[in-house]
């Protein structure tokens, strides 16, 4: 279906819509002040809300007494665990589909043992949000600390303190066998073993969780919020005891998610207190709330041992992974497998052993982040590539060459791979793209660069049998509306079915009008999360689109007396394509349509192809329906007299399928870079004994614009991606390379080699002096 | 609750009225760059704000024959837009440019950044390098000059009665202002707290040094002058041997602690370097 | 609670309004004036999406009171410019794909204007310079910057 497409719009001249980098359909709104982010609405009456927080990691709730809140003046509810109808559900995670896998608990507050400090304890509805401030310090809480535990490795120990209600502090194992790893270590002439470790990293959106919620005239919880998944809906009315259709989400446009809002955050508060109250409640996190209490990228421990021969052919690899879930499984156990499948990269290894486990402790807990497991083992995996490289005599590139996967190759969980691999490509041209290294004036300071690539799937899990629908009608006068709800977070989710849909129907963009992300009203087009948008509603709408297009192209046919397939649409006419003269506007078509009976709307289902479930014991099997290929290029200056770091320059290059809209494309890749350089440099949720001491924006520091270099872009097409016209997702993609390849630079610069994340000065300094 | 008040004096005069009627704890806000984080964080419920910003005699820049005077009022981006400051007092110049981010510039004074003390405020190492006088007025027209060397008693605390404020502060302007330097080491480049900031500032005779004022901020409870270094260069030549000894000595003279930012150990290297760095800069004249 | 009557001109129209003695001119801006373009990042000055001009100077709302804006001029981004009158930044952000997800563009906005005020022909050095106090965690800068040096008046572009 795509491939017709794809034949049509080599044969037109250039008034195609996609591929032009037109702004999107959001910006105007934007640049002027006019959008409005879930903060920005009030309603009359609405009470604000509050939720207290525990101040230990870890502890027995012994009592809650809420009387001195409930009597402050203002104050119009308190609710604690037992006020809740149904405080805990079973949740599958992650998922669209009831089939198999993993289910965890969600609980909304603590009821008689606290997990993490931060961790919601009671929730106050006031009149305003003074009132409610005051009424959480009312609150008493009667707490008895219990020991905890921090360190993943000490909470796999059978004699750890538990962290929840089971015996063991484990969520889940997997494992990855291929070949024999003993004949491929003793295959091996060069061995190099290191472990890493990456501390966890915070979304610092800039835009703080917040909704407003309330009844409607019918009865039904609405809730307002900034959220990338707005099925969550379901899981809202099992909290409260509700059928699913009397709640109702309406996602707004979002100031960032990253995948910090793909789990719940304030939907079941608000909902809960405006159920309640039955009067609106506004909930807005500070920074600090959002930095202390909402989840992170997952911090992990890998060791890595990998195994090749003199001339440089990879043999062997055997990787541990320890993943630290945190204190509430979430989505632990996905991103773990992320991070299984993803564990050798994009490398030919005929013998893999991997082990990884992921384990509860009281600190925060751990779930998506962009990346979603695979930036972690990529930091393992491109650092262990440039070692084996230097021990070799080869340099970074070309180890990489004689060892990069190819179309027709299995991965190492038994996957062959079905499209268009861009390596070398991508890895040429980045390193190329660097040009000559920089020449330091400085003798202190010293220059390297260094590349990193990755493969990094966008599309859900195949077995997770992932679906998007959208619906795409005509307008009397010959726009065109799309409702679809796709969830925007910033990367242009819902400007792509603009552009897609002005494609297909022969219309601009302008014309086109998109209304997104609401339960009630759009057909629920899956989660914007596992870069799965543009190729599922993406498909959607581009179905949909089609089917109408199939429609007006008939009635055309028949009012031009021409078969559809002699029939062009574009700038809203229809004409003949072997006698242009002749043709017919496409509002005209319209009205014929609808004068026929003709309906000129569609919802169309776009159904992921879907695998069985992969075989867990021996971890083989297909994961992902396709992967984005690409290698991020970095040039840095080290001063090795003070470990500072300054980024030179940085490249990336992607095979991104088809860029549908190229502006976009590039602002995917330049933020993504941007995102995994404050990995590598800068950011480090810090904690202690599960306190956060990094709360705010003066602790936690991500890049600002003088401490980045401009990111290059090099966008190669196959069009052999599974989107629509053959596009790749690149979201999460542009992130997951860029801090290896500035690790690499780091140690091409100076020589030591850091194991951990984020280089710090102090870091570079210390390794600096064990030389 | 947090329920403040709030007074904002057209003159001294005024001022003193409100500060000697006041029924409740008086704190002083002039930009508010880091009283208003306080009242977020709920340190300052309950009291009297006192905004000196209406007293628009306190925010000048004057250069007088053999003096400096900048009014406590005066905001950082004033003084970093400032030709004076820049061609007179250049230490200061790259302080106030690296204070905080453009947005907290326009808004922050530099009494402000003296009076809250923290150990690594950005304009205290110049200040300190400069031997600035702090002008200090309390109720009734009480007036007096504490030498900044002398001003600060620990992490946010100074010598500064909670009736006393500053009005003005002044500085022999330097016989050679190039010969200095001012170095900052942040985690980032921008918005960042110091983990080190160094000022120095030379009186020389060809090679030879006359005077060394070296001043240090992040390194201590309080921004300190180095003055046992500083002893070790008067008189002597700029050479590279006493640049390497006294790079040795002054990291005994800080007493850094460990936080998020850095580790002791490290603050402690990193002087070292930045001294040799400071005190090469400013015998060569200062940036370019 | 004591309040105090401010005047201020907003975007150019005078208003009046009651605040706290701590309530800062953020607050203000968005829950009584309606003025919910001025966004809330983090509360103190640590990522600049509250910026707005004060008296023309680019300062943080959510580090000034909203008494110490009494008598003062106070523009926000819809007071530079709007769909039918657009000021050239807003154009170009639009044009050079510099939205993302938009969160930081009021504050940076602002931001920009207060550098071409003062310099019309910045160097992109100058102008990372000018925006180090807006956080974005979306674009990277890059196409932001390019935004900013695109608005800037046509003619010699230093670097």
């Amino acid at each position: 279906m795509s491939e017709k497409l794809r034949d049509e719009n080599k044969s037109h001249s250039d008034d195609h819509v996609v591929g032009k980098p037109f702004p999107r359909c959001d910006a105007k709104d934007k640049a002027f002040g006019n959008t409005k982010y879930a903060d920005d609405y009030f309603l009359p009456g609405m009470l604000y809300g509050k939720v207290l927080r525990s101040e230990y990691a870890a502890a027995e709730i012994l009592s809650i007494d809420p009387k001195k809140a409930e009597k402050l003046s203002g104050v119009r509810a308190v609710m604690t665990a037992k006020d809740i109808p149904h405080n805990e559900t079973i949740t599958r995670f992650g998922q669209t589909h009831t089939v198999g896998g993993f289910e965890g608990l969600y609980r909304i507050l603590a009821d008689k043992k606290v997990r993490f400090m931060g961790e919601g304890v009671a929730l106050v509805a006031a009149d305003t949000q003074a009132i409610a401030d005051e009424a959480v310090k009312l609150i008493q809480v009667n707490y008895k600390p219990l020991a905890g535990v921090f360190d993943p490795i000490e909470a796999l120990k059978p004699e750890a303190y538990k962290v929840g209600e089971e015996t063991s502090n484990l969520v889940c194992y997997y494992k990855v066998r291929q070949g024999n790893i003993k004949e491929g270590f003793a295959s091996s002439d060069v061995i190099v073993e290191n472990t890493y470790r990456v501390p966890a990293q915070d979304h610092a959106y800039i835009e703080p969780e917040a909704g407003l919620a309330w009844i409607d005239d019918d009865g039904v919880v609405t809730i307002q919020v900034c959220t990338q998944v707005i099925e969550h809906f379901r899981e809202i009315a099992e909290v409260l005891g509700l059928p699913y259709n009397k709640v109702r989400v309406k996602g707004t446009w979002i100031g960032g998610g990253f995948g910090g809002k793909e789990d719940i955050t304030v939907e079941t508060y608000l909902a809960l207190l405006t159920w309640k109250t039955k009067k609106p409640v506004k909930l807005v996190y500070s920074r600090e709330e959002s930095i202390i209490c909402h989840g992170k990228r997952h911090p992990y421990v890998m060791k890595y041992k990998t195994g090749a021969t003199r001339d440089g052919k990879l043999m062997a690899l055997e990787a541990k992974l320890l993943s630290d879930a945190g204190a509430y499984v979430y989505l632990s156990p996905w991103v773990l497998l992320y991070s299984t499948v993803g564990a050798a990269g994009p490398y030919k290894i005929p013998h893999i052993k991997i082990d990884a486990r992921t384990v509860l402790t009281n600190n925060t807990f751990s779930s998506a982040f962009r990346g979603f497991g695979v930036p972690q083992v990529c930091f393992a995996y491109e650092s262990q590539m440039d070692e084996l490289a230097g021990r070799l005599n080869l340099s970074p590139l070309e180890l990489r060459r004689r060892n990069y996967l190819k179309k027709g190759d299995a991965t190492a969980t038994g996957y062959v791979l079905e499209h268009y691999a861009a390596f070398p490509e991508t890895a040429e041209k980045a390193l190329a793209a660097l040009g000559e290294k920089s020449k330091s004036k400085n003798p202190a300071v010293k220059i390297g660069q260094g590349i990193g690539s990755s493969m990094t799937s966008y599309g859900r899990m195949v077995f997770l049998h992932d679906t998007s629908r959208s619906y795409v009608g005509m307008e009397m006068d010959g726009g065109v509306t799309v409702r679809c709800g796709v969830q925007d977070l910033g990367g242009g989710q819902a400007s792509s079915l603009t552009q897609i849909a002005a494609e297909v129907l022969g219309v601009s963009m302008d014309d086109v009008r998109v209304y997104v992300a609401d339960t009630a009203l759009t057909p629920i087009a899956g989660t914007t999360t596992a870069t799965r948008q543009l190729y599922m509603s993406g498909n959607a709408t581009s179905m949909a689109a089609q089917e109408v297009r199939k429609r007006l192209l008939e009635k055309a046919g028949e009012i031009l007396q021409s078969k559809p397939e002699g029939l062009e649409l574009r700038n809203r006419k229809v004409r003949m394509k072997e006698d242009p003269e002749r043709s017919v506007s496409l509002k005209n078509v319209v009205k014929a349509c609808a004068s026929a009976g003709i309906p000129l709307f569609h919802i169309a289902q776009f159904n992921a192809p879907s695998r069985e479930l992969v075989d867990f014991k021996k971890g083989q099997g297909q994961v992902f329906p396709d992967f984005a290929f690409g290698t991020h290029a970095a040039e840095v200056a080290v001063d090795v007299e003070t470990g500072k770091i300054g980024v030179l320059k940085l490249v990336a290059c992607f095979d991104v399928g088809k860029a549908i809209n190229p502006q976009a494309v590039e602002g995917q890749l330049e933020g993504g870079t941007i995102q995994g350089m404050g990995y590598a440099l800068l950011e480090d949720v810090i904690l202690e004994k599960g306190m956060t001491r990094t709360p705010s924006f003066s602790e936690y520091l991500i890049p600002t614009a003088l401490d980045v270099a401009d990111v290059r872009c090099i966008l190669l097409e196959s069009e052999d991606g599974i989107g629509p016209f053959g596009a790749k997702g690149v979201g999460e993609p542009s992130l997951v390379s860029a801090a290896p390849a500035l690790v690499n630079a780091v140690k091409d610069a100076v020589g030591t080699r850091i194991f951990d994340l984020p280089l710090t000065p102090e870091k570079i300094l210390n390794a600096q002096k064990k030389r | 609750m947090n329920e403040m008040e709030y007074a904002r004096p057209k003159s001294l005069k005024e001022m003193d009225r409100i500060v000697g009627a006041a029924k409740r704890p008086v704190k002083f806000i002039a930009g508010g760059t880091n009283v208003i984080p306080d009242i977020r964080a709920g340190a300052l419920s309950s009291k009297l704000l006192v905004d000196l910003s209406g007293l628009k005699e306190l925010n000048f820049v004057k250069e007088e024959k053999n003096e400096i005077a900048i009014g406590a009022l005066t905001t950082i981006s004033n003084i970093a837009a400032s030709r004076v400051i820049r061609e007179k007092a250049p230490l200061l110049f790259y302080a106030a440019g690296q204070l905080g981010s453009p947005l907290t510039r326009n808004r922050a004074t530099i009494g402000g950044n003296l009076a809250y003390a923290s150990p690594a405020a950005d304009t205290a190492p110049p200040l300190l390098a400069l031997e600035a006088v702090v002008h200090t007025r309390r109720r009734l027209g009480r007036e007096r000059k504490i030498p900044i060397d002398r001003f600060f008693l620990g992490p946010n605390k100074t010598r500064l009665a909670k009736d006393e404020i500053i009005t003005k502060i002044t500085f022999s302007k330097p016989k050679d202002p190039s010969k200095g330097s001012y170095l900052k080491l942040g985690l980032r480049n921008a918005m960042t707290i110091s983990v080190l900031s160094i000022a120095v500032l030379l009186e020389t005779n060809g090679n030879v040094c006359r005077k060394a004022r070296i001043a240090l901020g992040a390194v201590a409870p309080t921004p300190m002058r180095a003055y046992r270094i500083e002893k070790k260069f008067a008189g002597r030549a700029i050479d590279r041997k006493n640049i390497e000894e006294s790079s040795l000595l002054i990291a005994e003279e800080i007493s850094p602690i460990s936080d998020i930012r850095a580790s002791a150990e490290y603050r402690k290297r990193v002087t070292s370097v930045l001294f040799q760095r400071a005190i090469q800069e400013a015998s060569r004249g200062g940036k370019p | 609670m004591k309040t105090y009557s401010i005047h201020l001109l907003l975007n150019g129209n005078p208003v009046r309004v009651d605040v706290a003695a701590q309530e800062t001119l953020l607050d203000t801006l968005r829950n009584k004036l309606w003025a919910t373009e001025v966004k809330n990042g983090c509360g103190k000055g640590d990522c600049g999406c509250c910026a707005v001009l004060l008296d023309g100077k680019a300062v943080n709302s959510c580090l000034t009171l909203a008494v110490q804006a009494d008598g003062k001029d106070v523009t926000t981004l819809k007071g530079l410019g709007n769909e039918e009158n657009p000021h050239p930044l807003q154009e170009s952000f639009i044009q050079n794909g510099a939205i993302q997800c938009g969160f930081c563009t009021p504050g940076m906005i602002i931001s920009a204007k207060s550098l071409l005020d003062e310099n019309p022909k910045p160097s992109r050095e100058q102008i990372r310079e000018a925006i180090s106090g807006n956080l974005c965690r979306c674009t990277g800068y890059k196409k932001i910057i390019e935004a900013i040096s695109d608005a800037a008046p046509k003619g010699q572009l230093s670097d």
